[in-house]
């Protein structure tokens, strides 16, 4: 069974499109749809309306930079902070190449970023690539699932 | 005899200033001196010549007391004590007749004043007192109605000096002026027929020497009725009671130093009379009065005149203050006027030249110069640029720490500045800022002057060493050159009023451009935000558009008629290039706001670099390329591959038509810029239209014929112009086009200097760019 995807975006079109870029991708992966960074933190700590979901963490976090009450760059905090959750992977989605966040997304370990581009279906093949390395391709063995999770450093993910 | 050098004159001067006149030890014998004790009355030294007076032997008189000799001296001196209280000059206290037995009582006119712990008596001839009131107070009334109207002080001092003659019926009275030297100028003369005049004439200095200017600032009046007189000594010579010889500095009858009386017999005077005009405690000037002939003052003559001595100190006291008074409105109005013309204009510089009248006026200079480091201003008559420079460069080596610097005698006091006495002999310079070399300067220019000496001014010392004063006292020219008129204090407390107003202004306007670059500041993180949402926000539903129509083709594709696909590719091609123009905006803006990194740039390899990599673009096209040796310049040089890809990839685009297609990049440098050009054989443009070629979005070309979003040159311009640089083009229709731009030649420091003259963009430029 494949880890989910977690896409994290408050925009519906471009949650619409983003959802279509990763059925074209052809990933076998759950896709996980939370709408705004503190619902994304919810589902990640396994608290509030989250607190009874299945154990185990999601693939990779696909992370729109802008999110309504608690932002991307939070998110990714609290994420980084966490022992159980400091493994993930984590794939920033942003606008533009000119927001000064970026900067600040690197120093607290952003895995990858992308700039939605206004060509479809470039933005298709970015979403691919990534879906795939980071989903299919840094797969840990699917039965140490459950053992890794509870482990304190997240050494098994390739920085 | 000989005739003198200057030292020796200086030297016997000295000699002359430290004659002890006051304690002289004798008096002229036109009365006699009785010395007593304050309390007993006992007396302590008479002059010899009280024999003669009271015939009876000096030895008699003393340890006698004034009160066996006097009947009424008790009550006398009591009366002196009621009407004079601490003054001590010699007051008339009564008509006395001594009992001596041996003579006939003779009436005597007393004088006491109290001194250095003495009660010091004078004995004379007594006047009328009746008639010299009666002759007396009618005039001096006049006289005083008389000052009410006078103008100046030369007017009150010609008032007065006819006033004393009525008086005193001297031959000649003449009223002097003290310069701040010392000389002294006959401003005002009254002389019967057979008297030499001295109006206009000037009397140096070493005339009056400085201890006899002192005591003539306490005793404001001194008589000598004869200049033949044989003094007599006062006995003993030094006083019991002090141990000192007596200090005669307030005795009416004290014997004056030889040297003056050989000075008035020179002088063909045999009387005199000196009376003090005092101003604020100084010696302003004198009233000298001389007689061919012997004279004798009595005691209300004197009191009268030293009366109207000190009614005249007074009157030119108010005189001057009033004077002064209005200098000084003149100045402030002056400065109120300069000041408001720097708040209309915002600036020290530009408001004193909106008003050169009262800037060069106000403290009556021919010239005026506003220097800072960036300019030097003139203004009316100066002396030229370089040598206004050189003087500011001398004053603001000077030692002395002060804000103001003034001299009449720019040769005298400036001999460093070799030139700048040729332009001007007087200045006056305030420095305008506490840091940098700035100052405000006023020139005066020479003013040659004739000095009309009464006899040529200088002494002649004996073998001895003793001084001995001239004999001649007639016209004797000098002429005084390097030097201006002098700077009036009121003037330099003026320049030194507006130099702190100034200086006001100067700091405000530093605070508001401290205020301003903050807002800049905040008003460029605002735009910041703006630009950012521009690229988030606008750009997102272009997205959305591209993105709908391509899912639209691909889902529902096939129930499109071919026209309707090619709808739908329009859609997704504008939100593309929508998306294009958004993105080039966006770096656009950056251009203007982040900051420059200077550093060396050569262009040719950037030139080099770029051909490279724009090769796919003119990929199986032939381009004759023409490259000059280009130079490094000082510019970012990430930005300078920007203008220059700019310039490149336009005469790709515009040459394709082209075969070869050449394209040449140039230098020409001067000593002040490079100018770099870019030139190719293309379509050129019309030259009607060379002004809007870099605004932008501004495009001369259908959008089928050539592509672009009409920001590429903007940015080139931007680029340039933030460098301190110009761009412009030249070109004609289907002959190709010419693009320049030049770069000033400069270190890397000159973008880092935050000076007040400095625009504000260095300071805002966001460094924490990406």
């Amino acid at each position: 069974m494949l880890k989910p995807i977690l896409l994290i975006e408050d925009n519906p079109r471009d949650l619409e499109l983003t959802l279509v870029a990763l059925e074209r991708s052809q990933l076998a992966n759950d896709v996980i749809v939370l709408r705004d960074g503190a619902e994304a933190l919810d589902y990640l700590f396994q608290r509030g309306t989250y607190a009874t979901r299945a154990d185990g963490n999601p693939a990779v976090l696909l992370l729109d930079l802008k999110l309504p009450k608690v932002d991307g760059l939070e998110v990714l905090k609290a994420v980084r902070e966490s022992n159980e959750l400091r493994s993930i992977p984590i794939v920033m989605l942003t606008s533009s190449r000119e927001e000064p966040d970026l900067q600040r997304a690197y120093e607290l370990g952003v895995n990858a970023y992308v700039v939605k581009p206004v060509e479809f279906r470039d933005f298709v093949a970015a979403i691919s690539e990534l879906g795939i390395f980071w989903a299919v391709l840094n797969e840990p063995p699917p039965g140490s699932l459950r053992l890794q999770r509870h482990r304190s450093s997240g050494n098994q993910t390739p920085d | 005899m000989s005739s003198l050098t200057a030292a020796e004159l200086a030297l016997a001067s000295e000699n002359c200033a430290k004659e002890p006149i006051h304690v002289p030890g004798s008096i002229q014998p036109h009365g006699f001196m009785l010395v007593c004790d304050q309390e007993t009355r006992e007396i302590l030294q008479v002059s010899q010549n009280a024999t003669e007076w009271l015939g009876i032997d000096n030895g008699a008189l003393l340890g006698r007391t004034l009160d066996e000799l006097i009947d009424n001296a008790p009550v006398a001196v009591a009366r002196m004590d009621e009407l004079v209280g601490q003054e001590n000059n010699p007051f008339h206290v009564a008509d006395v007749l001594f009992n001596t037995g041996s003579n006939t009582p003779q009436t005597l006119a007393m004088l006491a004043h109290r001194h250095d712990g003495l009660l010091i008596t004078e004995f004379e001839r007594p006047v009328d007192v009746e008639s010299a009131y009666s002759t007396l107070y009618p005039l001096i009334r006049t006289y005083l109605d008389d000052l009410q109207v006078a103008e100046d002080a030369e007017h009150l001092c010609r008032l007065s000096v006819d006033e004393v003659k009525r008086i005193s019926g001297f031959g000649r009275i003449k009223a002097y002026r003290f310069d701040a030297e010392g000389n002294g100028t006959v401003i005002a003369e009254c002389a019967d027929d057979d008297y030499p005049r001295y109006l206009g004439l000037c009397f140096p200095v070493s005339d009056i020497p400085q201890q006899a200017r002192r005591l003539y600032c306490a005793n404001r009046i001194r008589v000598i009725e004869d200049a033949y007189y044989q003094p007599s000594p006062i006995v003993p010579e030094i006083n019991p009671r002090t141990g000192r010889p007596l200090d005669m500095s307030f005795a009416a009858l004290r014997s004056v130093s030889p040297v003056h009386l050989q000075y008035m017999r020179n002088m063909q005077t045999r009387a005199s009379m000196s009376i003090s005009i005092v101003v604020r405690g100084q010696l302003w000037g004198l009233i000298s009065c001389h007689d061919l002939e012997r004279r004798s003052v009595g005691s209300q003559t004197r009191t009268a005149c030293e009366l109207l001595g000190r009614v005249l100190s007074l009157q030119i006291e108010a005189k001057e203050a009033n004077s002064k008074t209005q200098r000084l409105l003149e100045l402030r109005r002056d400065i109120v006027r300069m000041l408001s013309a720097m708040a209309d204009v915002d600036g020290v510089s530009e408001g004193l030249l909106s008003c050169p009248q009262t800037f060069v006026n106000f403290v009556k200079g021919t010239g005026a110069a506003i220097v800072t480091s960036s300019r030097c201003e003139l203004v009316g008559q100066t002396p030229p640029a370089a040598q206004v420079n050189a003087l500011v460069k001398w004053l603001s080596k000077r030692d002395s720490s002060d804000d103001v610097f003034h001299s009449d005698n720019i040769a005298r006091d400036i001999p460093e500045v070799t030139e700048l006495s040729r332009h001007a002999a007087g200045v006056l310079a305030v420095a305008i800022s506490e840091i940098h070399s700035h100052y405000l300067i006023w020139f005066r220019p020479e003013q040659v002057r004739t000095v009309n000496w009464a006899g040529k001014p200088e002494k002649i010392v004996s073998e001895t060493g003793k001084l001995h004063p001239r004999h001649s006292f007639d016209l004797w020219q000098e002429i005084v050159t390097d030097y201006s008129l002098p700077w009036d204090p009121l003037e330099i407390e003026g320049a030194w009023e507006l130099r702190t107003a100034t200086l006001g202004i100067v700091l405000r306007k530093a605070e508001e451009l401290a205020q301003l670059a903050g807002e800049l500041k905040k008003s460029n993180k605002e735009l910041e935000a703006f630009s950012y949402s521009v690229s988030h926000d606008l750009r997102a539903p272009l997205r959305h558009i591209a993105g709908y129509a391509e899912l639209l083709g691909d889902f529902e594709g096939s129930k499109l008629s071919e026209r309707g696909m090619r709808f739908l590719d329009h859609i997704g091609d504008s939100a593309r290039f929508a998306g294009t123009l958004v993105d080039n905006l966006l770096s656009f803006s950056q251009m203007g706001r982040s900051a420059l990194r200077h550093s060396d740039v050569d262009l040719q390899a950037l030139v080099t670099s770029i051909q490279a990599e724009m090769q796919p673009d003119y990929e199986g096209r032939r381009i004759e390329w023409k490259l000059d040796a280009l130079p490094v310049v000082i510019a970012d040089a990430a930005f300078l591959h920007l203008v220059l890809r700019n310039l490149l990839s336009n005469a790709i685009k515009y040459t394709r038509g082209q075969d070869p297609a050449v394209i040449e990049v140039g230098v020409r440098e001067n000593a002040d810029e490079v100018v770099v050009f870019v030139r190719d054989n293309g379509v050129g443009f019309d030259m009607a239209y060379a002004n809007k070629l870099f605004g932008v979005f501004q495009r001369l070309h259908r959008m089928e014929e050539f592509e672009g979003t009409g920001i590429g040159l903007a940015s080139v311009r931007r680029i340039i112009e933030r460098h301190d640089g110009r761009v412009w083009a030249e070109g004609a229709l289907g002959e190709g086009a010419t693009f320049y731009f030049s770069l000033p030649k400069r270190g890397y420091s000159a973008n880092n200097s935050a000076d007040i003259d400095e625009n504000a963009d260095a300071q805002t430029d966001s460094p924490d760019r990406g």
